[in-house]
């Protein structure tokens, strides 16, 4: 192989899509041509260069976009999904009252708690009092809700609380508050059980989130997070006991 | 497209797509919107996702998003660098102030890439950054195999001279 054909091959040589038949031969003319080798050796030094180059990765808003879009597109899709579980779960052995509670009214609320989780998340809006203290949190849902929601102190199991916002579940305005988990944002939803309907402590996946929901004297709970399933049931019992 | 296979094959490739329309664009929030349409558009033409690879579709997708958007706004300026890329470079390296400037490295690096016509631009990240086959990026670009070789060469080349990177080589081992 002489020098024109190796220059012609080079960048194919060096990113691995030369034939075995062709490497060989670029390869050993290099080992005895010292320009060649140095064009080798220049591009080798580039290739370094330009892949230390910044790798964007894409920011949480757009990924928070990206998903609460591929939501709305087919919430339609989840509700025929949901309400076929619910068959399911008729046909186990559930009575008939779960048919009509868990067909429409808890896929909407699961559905609702993780768009609200996003958007919270989406618009940098998680808090409207920031604190980890929780007894500056508590009492500043005083006058905006008409109940006082409980506000734990987690951060001795790894939960520290962030803070909390009024937000809306079922048109009610709710308690939201926010602990976290390294990374992870767990948002609360509490508001009083005003009903009935209730699939207490099932883990849901929706989105790639982990939705609990739970009811705690006479309180509703519906905790939020993309934690995953066993941190986020740690996270809700660690809360249930406090 | 059932909202659990946009989150299996889209979502994972969120960083790519992005680190791909940010190179493209060179802006922050234009890539950002690239990136949201090509979502959308990858919902609605799910359907033309013949193969494995996800990755080098979505890189499709936001390719297309990009020139539509660039040509929707009739971006005169950089339509012109999309359709003759080939000779309208300056071919000038960075100057001393310039490199004075930016003394890190990886700053240079970035302005020389940065610099480079689009056309030359995308293959060298999809190549060198996502490490993506010339058969991968032939698919993305929509171009012959040996032209994606051809331009790898080129924009190659042209880094080496900006980056004067012919130099005594002591300097870069």
């Amino acid at each position: 192989m002489n020098c024109e054909l190796v220059e012609r091959d080079l960048d194919a040589y060096l990113d691995r899509e030369l034939d075995a038949e062709s490497s060989t031969a670029v390869r050993e003319h290099v080992s005895n041509c010292a320009a060649c080798g140095r064009q080798i050796a220049q591009r080798e030094a580039l290739g370094k260069l330009v892949r230390g180059a910044p790798y964007y990765a894409a920011p949480n808003r757009l990924r928070a976009r990206a998903l609460g879009q591929s939501t709305r597109s087919s919430s339609g899709r989840r509700v025929v999904t949901w309400a076929a579980a619910a068959v399911l779960v008729l046909s186990v052995g559930a009575g008939m009252s779960l048919l009509r509670t868990a067909s429409t009214p808890q896929a909407t609320i699961v559905d609702e708690v993780v768009s609200n989780h996003v958007r919270s998340l989406m618009v940098d809006h998680l808090f409207d009092v920031q604190s980890t203290d929780r007894h500056t949190v508590k009492p500043w849902f005083l006058g905006k809700l008409d109940f006082s929601p409980p506000v734990a102190d987690l951060s001795a199991v790894g939960f520290p609380l962030l803070g909390g916002r009024v937000d809306y579940l079922r048109g009610q305005p709710v308690a939201a508050l926010v602990y976290q988990r390294q990374k992870h944002t767990i948002n609360v939803f509490v508001s009083p059980e005003r009903d009935d309907v209730s699939a207490s402590g099932v883990t849901r996946a929706i989105r790639g989130f982990n939705v609990r929901h739970w009811v705690d004297e006479g309180m509703s709970f519906w905790a939020v997070s993309d934690l995953n399933e066993t941190e986020l049931i740690q996270f809700c019992r660690a809360l249930e006991t406090s | 497209m059932p909202v659990r296979v946009f989150e299996e094959t889209v979502l994972p490739h969120l960083d790519a797509a992005f680190n791909y329309a940010r190179w493209l664009t060179r802006n922050d929030s234009e890539a950002e919107d690239v990136v949201q349409e090509a979502c959308v558009r990858a919902m609605r033409f799910y359907s033309s996702l013949r193969d494995d690879d996800a990755r080098a579709w979505l890189f499709a997708i936001v390719r297309n998003t990009w020139y539509s958007r660039v040509s929707r706004r009739a971006n005169l300026a950089e339509a012109a660098s999309l359709n003759d890329a080939q000779d309208e470079w300056p071919d000038h390296a960075l100057d001393p102030e310039e490199q004075l400037l930016q003394q890190h490295t990886v700053a240079i690096v970035r302005a020389a890439l940065e610099q480079l016509p689009v056309d030359f631009r995308e293959v060298i990240v999809l190549r060198e950054i996502e490490g993506l086959s010339y058969k991968e990026i032939a698919a993305v670009v929509r171009v012959p195999i040996g032209t994606v070789m051809s331009r790898l060469a080129r924009a190659r080349e042209r880094l080496l001279t900006v980056l004067k990177l012919q130099a005594p080589m002591e300097t870069l081992r």
